[in-house]
């Protein structure tokens, strides 16, 4: 058992390590030059060396490469990724300012998306017509297929701009947040629904299932106590997916709605070569990821009886 | 087992009424949602008088694509960036944007010695930071001392340095007197004290020119005499600017008195171009920046506003490089001048906003000549006539070929204005007519800036912009000293004099007087333009604001960045 967590922490903090090192390299073989960005692009040619150099040196991109990386990867270690080159805001602290609205926007977008999942779940195996039982099914990919740029768009014509029932753009409390929410929960929702349609499906299939009938349970009641509880567990190991979805929806949420966040700040961070604020999100991404995973494998033995036998007989033959 | 389940299941009592309540939710949700769309909301009419008197207080909501980085104005390199730095500091001197003229701002007068390296500005003596420091000739000293050479400990860059090339020093004779040394002459100095765009030389208070980068990130410590001060900076949101008390130093040419008008102005970030005409279109904001060409006659035909200012400097151009083949030919510079029907792209992709260049200088700058009579101007035949004759023959493709090697002529550009794309396509269909094959690279600015650093060997044509109200910024893209944006070198560039171009040039920085000046800037454009063809000017940029019909007063300065010391809106609101 010990043996199995710390095979688990390893492998995440080597994920974590090895996310910062490729940001790292890939920042560095990209041509263009950080400190040109500071300036602007019909002047670069005229930017005389030595200023240049000077602001160079103040990010200290002037030492070797392979002394920037152990100097950034000592810092970051224990925790300080260096000032943003764009704001001179240190990395950390411009994380963190941004980080709690991404924060209540992914989670309240998460909580939606499982409810959203859920109720397509069950009312695809709940009812017995079949065509409406296509119907609800094909929702999850048609969720996934449209995309939250356009869907964003969409919601923000009708019921903002048409109906102004929520502000358009911003970041003021519930009502700027329900738009976003709803954008944002939509994609994630496929997935998650997708898995539970077709666990739903085979659950209800299953041995145990039909004795239910056969003791005389009702449809709903099978689906509720037993079904249920059996289907949701695989919801699980796609958490680390879902996640996905959550920070790469969040860009486009974030920079349709106009709201502060951790996806607007990756793609300007990267679209500026702001090496020290990516490095310092692809750790936090990692690092979550990671997290998220290591959570999973090892909240699932116990939750799973099936899961803990395999693991104890493994761990002492 | 699945057979003995289908009969147990359909000997099930029939007890699944839930799914239809669920549906039945649904159908109610869509239809409220349906009904609640259908009644659009009516126009508010609701609209104080509107007299044409000024009025007092409200807020201005603003929207921009951009948003600001950091609230020091010393550094920059967007427009949300200088437009709000010209909100929260003033400049030494004010440049009309009608005339060009340098007009007193903090500065009430000036003088400069005959080399034009030393300008002795006479400052007000009125004037104070928000923090209640006075402004006076130390500030001015210990502003351009970090301005131009930055302060690594406190992680300030050299943010001046291009803008004040050969700073030497200011001194400071008398409490409001100061005088500022070059190593050579900087005629373009007068200007570059009036500089409103990106990385402005705006004064703040000497508290917060010892706060290091990081400090400076918290607005409230950011300090400067405008007629604004900051209230907050939400970055990537908002920042919000409230009226300066006591604000009574607007430049004298704006002829306004005292305070702002307007109590509070919101710059709001908006990346999306839907949601900023929807917002205002909406009522939510009263104003947008950065309105796209095929929003402008919608939004006027609601009943907004349309206002806009050419940027002023250089048009949006083409350099070509005068080394790399077949850019290197001056029968093929001449031809793509000649080449392109500049009545396409104002037809299909320019608005009224917009101009297409006639000059390698924007109208709007001083010693600006008009070369659409000559050689900017559609002429396809000439074109044609000039590539046969130096010996460039149509090819199996349509394509010219000489000694085996096609006319492709590779240009990088750069996507951040979005007519840019568009009137390059245009230009390249009209070029392929002639036999000329331009490849267009249009990238974002990142990709640009990596690209720049090989133009030299891989690019025949670099284009962009540069935004700066004087005729000196021919000097800083094309003299071999300084950007040398064609790649000027005596001997590789073929048929170029180039000491005749680089002394056109400079003498651009040896004289402040108008007539001479102006007959600089036409030799230089004479040179660029018309006798080296060295530069292929497309359109002129254009910065275009929609507002709604209660505002007022929003002032394009000489770099058509907006004021707002000026602006009001008649409910007052």
């Amino acid at each position: 058992m010990l043996r199995y967590v710390a095979l688990k922490v390893g492998r995440a903090l080597f994920v974590v390590w090895a996310a910062f090192t490729v940001t790292f390299v890939l920042l560095f073989v990209l041509p263009a030059n950080p400190v040109d960005l500071l300036f602007d692009p019909a002047e670069i040619n005229a930017i005389p060396d030595e200023v240049k150099a000077q602001v160079a040196a103040n990010y200290g991109f002037n030492k070797p490469v392979v002394l920037q990386y152990l100097d950034r990867f000592g810092h970051a270690v224990i925790g300080d990724f260096g000032n943003s080159v764009q704001s001179g805001k240190p990395v950390t602290r411009a994380i963190l300012d941004v980080l709690p609205s991404t924060l209540v926007l992914a989670s309240g977008a998460l909580v939606l998306a499982v409810l959203i999942a859920f109720g397509i779940a069950l009312v695809a195996t709940a009812t017995r017509r079949p065509w409406l039982r296509n119907l609800v099914e094909a929702l999850p990919s048609g969720a996934v297929s449209v995309p939250v740029f356009l869907s964003g768009i969409l919601v923000l014509q009708i019921f903002s701009f048409r109906l102004g029932w929520f502000p358009s753009f911003g970041d003021d409390g519930v009502r700027s947040l329900i738009l976003p929410l709803i954008t944002l929960a939509v994609p994630v929702a496929g997935p998650i629904a997708q898995l539970l349609v077709r666990s739903f499906g085979t659950e209800l299939h299953s041995g145990y299932v039909t004795t239910s009938w056969a003791k005389g349970a009702t449809r709903g009641s099978i689906l509720v106590r037993d079904v249920f509880r059996n289907a949701s567990l695989p919801a699980l190991t796609i958490a680390g997916v879902t996640f996905g979805n959550l920070i790469a929806g969040s860009v486009i949420t974030e920079t349709v709605f106009a709201r502060q966040g951790i996806g607007r700040m990756t793609q300007t961070a990267i679209n500026t070569l702001d090496v020290p604020l990516v490095a310092g999100i692809v750790v936090l991404v990692a690092a979550s990821f990671a997290l998220i995973n290591l959570v999973v494998d090892l909240i699932c033995p116990v939750l799973d009886p099936r899961l803990r036998a395999t693991l104890t007989t493994g761990g002492t033959a | 087992m699945s057979e003995l389940r289908n009969s147990i299941e359909s000997a099930e009592s029939h007890r699944r009424r839930w799914p239809w309540i669920a549906g039945a939710a649904t159908l109610a949700v869509l239809l409220a949602a349906g009904i609640g769309f259908a009644v659009t909301r009516g126009g508010s009419g609701a609209e104080a008088a509107d007299n044409g008197e000024p009025v007092r207080g409200g807020t201005l909501q603003f929207a921009l694509i951009d948003y600001q980085r950091s609230p020091d104005p010393h550094w920059g390199t967007n427009y949300a960036e200088s437009l709000i730095g010209n909100n929260v500091t003033d400049k030494l001197t004010w440049q009309d944007p009608d005339t060009g003229e340098i007009t007193p701002w903090l500065a009430e007068s000036w003088q400069y010695n005959t080399d034009l390296t030393e300008f002795t500005f006479h400052l007000r003596k009125d004037v104070t930071f928000s923090d209640g420091t006075p402004f006076n000739a130390a500030a001015v000293k210990a502003n351009f001392d970090q301005y131009v050479r930055g302060d690594q400990k406190l992680g300030i860059n050299p943010n001046g340095a291009v803008l004040l090339p050969g700073y030497i020093e200011t001194t400071t004779p008398d409490e409001y007197t100061a005088v500022v040394r070059f190593a050579k002459p900087l005629a373009s100095f007068l200007q570059a004290s009036s500089f409103t765009a990106n990385a402005q030389p705006g004064f703040l208070s000497p508290a917060t020119l010892k706060l290091s980068d990081k400090e400076r990130t918290d607005p409230t410590k950011v300090i400067g005499t405008g007629p604004f001060v900051y209230e907050s900076w939400e970055e990537q949101v908002k920042t919000v600017l409230v009226k300066r008390k006591g604000y009574n130093w607007a430049p004298p040419s704006l002829q306004h008195q005292g305070e702002a008008y307007l109590d509070r102005v919101v710059l709001n970030t908006i990346p999306e171009a839907s949601v900023r005409t929807g917002s205002l279109a909406s009522g939510t904001i009263d104003a947008t920046l950065d309105v796209g060409t095929t929003d402008e006659k919608p939004l006027a035909d609601q009943g907004f506003k349309i206002i806009s200012r050419s940027v002023s400097g250089t048009a949006i151009y083409f350099n070509f490089n005068s080394q790399l083949f077949p850019t290197d030919d001056i029968a093929v510079r001449k031809a793509i001048q000649l080449g392109w029907d500049r009545s396409a792209i104002e037809k299909t992709v320019l608005t009224d906003s917009y101009s297409i260049a006639t000059s390698v200088l924007n109208k709007s700058v001083q010693g600006y000549v008009d070369y659409s009579g000559s050689v900017l101007k559609h002429d396809p035949e000439q074109a044609k006539s000039l590539l046969d004759n130096a010996g460039w023959k149509p090819g199996a493709d349509g394509i010219r070929v000489k000694d085996g090697k096609r006319l492709q002529v590779k240009l990088l550009g750069i996507s951040n204005l979005v007519v840019n794309k568009p009137a390059y396509e245009s230009v390249q269909q009209d070029l392929q007519k002639i036999g000329v094959d331009l490849q267009l690279t249009v990238v974002p600015i990142p990709d640009y800036a990596a690209q720049v650093a090989k133009a030299k060997t891989d690019w025949n044509v670099t284009a962009a912009n540069r935004s700066r109200n004087d005729p000196a910024a021919l000097n800083l893209v094309y003299n071999p000293k300084l950007g040398n944006s064609s790649f000027l070198t005596q001997g590789a560039s073929t048929g170029i004099d180039v000491t005749e171009v680089t002394a056109a040039l400079d003498n651009l920085e040896t004289t402040l007087d108008a007539t001479k000046r102006a007959a600089y800037a036409k030799t230089a454009q004479d040179l660029l333009v018309e006798k080296y063809a060295l530069v292929n000017p497309i359109y002129n940029p254009s910065q275009v604001i929609a507002h709604a019909d209660y505002v007022h007063g929003i002032v394009f300065d000489a770099q058509s960045r907006n004021h707002f010391v000026n602006a009001w809106k008649s409910n007052g609101k």
